[in-house]
């Protein structure tokens, strides 16, 4: 007799080996990791440090860099090109995604500019820029803002322009304005849209900035792997790898939890919203 | 003239197309008096929807012209409801903000519009789930909010486009006799579009029965079985019987 099994949905706790899904699911991640930690230290205990420090090493330095209060200003420096680059590239990308949006004439417009930025590499504008600006924080914003306005952009245009086109339908039948229909309609229903935009956007910009950082800076993140590639100060390097991936993870938790709170508002606590349903890393 | 009363005088719609222009609706000529309750029954793309939007001002008229109360109508008239197929709630708001909806749009919200939309959720049956989001409701339900939302402005004429089609058997002889209540009760002008041929001689004065390619009004039906109806007297009518078999027969 055949046997069907079907694959269990999302979220739902079947017991396997006595343990439930997710249960589960972190016991295989901690002990994957577990094995791929150990892998990295053998192979870094066969080589040079100068190729690769081993993970006890990195830990070590880091407590000892975070310790010393040395972490504090490079890590604000870029998180403050992070911040002001994704707020400067979002509120570009969803003012322009509203009139795109909204206006025929103005998408015909932004349109072309937005494929000629997109297609323009924007790591190559970062020597310009400094030349410009400096070495001070302003290219990196400028770099982070360039490549995080177009998720927001095209977000906040496929969100607003993507309302059901029976919604619409009831918004005219009740002689509602365009401006009201903007408003209580394809505002409200672009929301899960435009916030998996924010999500991209908020990665993308610490790309940008620390990149941006890579071209020429003293302080951040990014300067300081280039500073510990001139030193040859491989751990110092990976110390930095850690830090931005912490600090990633941590910006995207934020992300989560606004989203969660601004779903809740919206669909409210019982209804099992798009929040829960997105796959997210938790940590 | 009563703000219920619809004429529909020598209506047309031409939807221009590439691969030829489709004539949805040919020649039509209606008159439906105020308080009436009117069906339509036809095959399918015979253009019942094109013609419930047409009446309801959403899209304009080839040819002809319709009236309401006596006005030519240009755009979505205040004095109608409409219940769409779907039920087409916004699902970012509770059942009773849906239902407060058509005031919103208005301007702003008094209490007694408020009162107004706990009154129609109650007609509904559904007073207890208005702080609710549609997505907790079954299709059913759902149907009702939008139903309670098209009521609740108290509108002269209400327009339905299959508002039942996607229930099951049972909810539908609920609603049908729930609708008739309102009806009953409010006052209204009702066109109703089935495809339901049963559905449409239980609830209705007449049936206008349409044909397709181009749409045309094929026959209007009056149904004389006495009111208040219920399925138990409706379904023991005689009258009830051959007038559903001579509609599903004008519909082959
Ligand atoms: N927006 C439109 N653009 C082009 N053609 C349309 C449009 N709306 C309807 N039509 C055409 O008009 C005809 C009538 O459509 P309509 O939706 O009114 O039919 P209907 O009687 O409501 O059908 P159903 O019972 O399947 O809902 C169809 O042939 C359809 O293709
Ligand atoms: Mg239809």
């Amino acid at each position: 007799m055949a046997s069907i099994r079907r694959p269990a949905a999302r979220g739902t706790t079947v017991p396997r080996f006595g343990l439930s899904e997710k249960r589960l699911g972190q016991v295989l991640f901690g002990a994957s990791a577990a094995i791929l930690i150990l892998i990295w230290h053998l192979w870094a205990s066969t080589n040079s440090p100068l190729i690769s420090p081993t993970p006890g090493a990195v830990l070590q330095r880091l407590i000892e860099y975070v310790g010393a209060g040395r972490a504090n200003q490079h890590v604000w420096i870029t998180v403050q090109e992070i911040a002001f680059g994704f707020l400067l590239g979002g509120a570009i990308g969803i003012g322009f995604g509203v009139l795109a949006a909204e206006f025929d004439i103005a998408r015909r417009v932004i349109m072309p500019y937005v494929i000629i930025t997109q297609a323009l590499p924007k790591f190559a504008l970062a020597p310009i820029l400094v030349i410009w600006f400096g070495f001070g924080q302003e290219p990196k914003i400028i770099i982070a803002a360039l490549i995080a306005f177009f998720p927001l952009l095209e977000n906040t245009f496929l969100g607003l322009t993507s309302a059901p086109a029976e919604m619409i339908e009831l918004f005219k039948a009740l002689r509602a304005s365009r401006w009201t229909t903007l408003l209580k309609c394809r505002v409200p229903h672009a929301i899960p849209t435009i916030f998996s935009g924010l999500r991209v956007a908020l990665m993308l910009a610490l790309v940008g900035a620390v990149v941006a950082e890579y071209v020429g800076a003293n302080k951040g993140l990014g300067a300081q792997i280039i500073v510990a590639q001139g030193t040859l100060d491989t751990e110092l390097m990976y110390v930095a790898f850690v830090l931005l991936t912490l600090l990633g993870l941590a910006l995207d938790k934020l992300h989560g939890l606004v989203y969660r709170l601004v779903m809740r508002r919206l669909y409210g606590k019982g209804a099992a919203t798009a929040a829960d349903q997105q796959p997210r890393v938790s940590v | 003239m009563p703000s219920g009363h619809i004429v529909v005088d020598g209506l047309s719609k031409v939807f221009p197309s590439q691969a030829g222009d489709i004539t949805a609706l040919d020649g039509i000529d209606i008159s439906i008096d105020s308080q009436e309750f009117v069906s339509i029954v036809g095959p399918s793309g015979c253009g019942k929807s094109t013609l419930l939007r047409c009446i309801g001002g959403l899209i304009p008229p080839t040819d002809g012209e319709i009236r309401i109360g006596g006005d030519l109508v240009t755009e979505p008239d205040p004095r109608i409801g409409y219940v769409f197929q779907k039920a087409v709630l916004l699902p970012w708001r509770t059942v009773e903000d849906n239902v407060m909806l058509p005031f919103e749009i208005g301007g702003k919200p008094t209490d007694a519009d408020r009162a107004a939309a706990l009154d129609v959720l109650e007609l509904v049956g559904l007073a207890d789930y208005r702080r609710h989001r549609p997505g907790e409701l079954s299709g059913g339900m759902q149907q009702r909010v939008s139903v309670a939302r098209a009521l609740v402005t108290n509108p002269s004429i209400l327009l339905m486009d299959e508002p039942f089609g996607a229930l099951d058997a049972q909810t539908r002889d609920t609603m049908n006799v729930e609708l008739l209540r309102i009806w009953d009760e409010s006052n209204t002008t009702i066109v109703f579009v089935t495809h339901d041929i049963g559905e449409a001689v239980f609830l209705s004065d007449r049936v206008l029965v349409m044909s397709a390619r181009p749409g045309r009004i094929h026959d209007v039906i009056g149904v004389d079985i006495e009111r208040p109806r219920s399925f138990e007297k409706v379904e023991g009518d005689e009258t009830f019987w051959s007038l559903r078999q001579r509609i599903r027969e004008e519909l082959h």
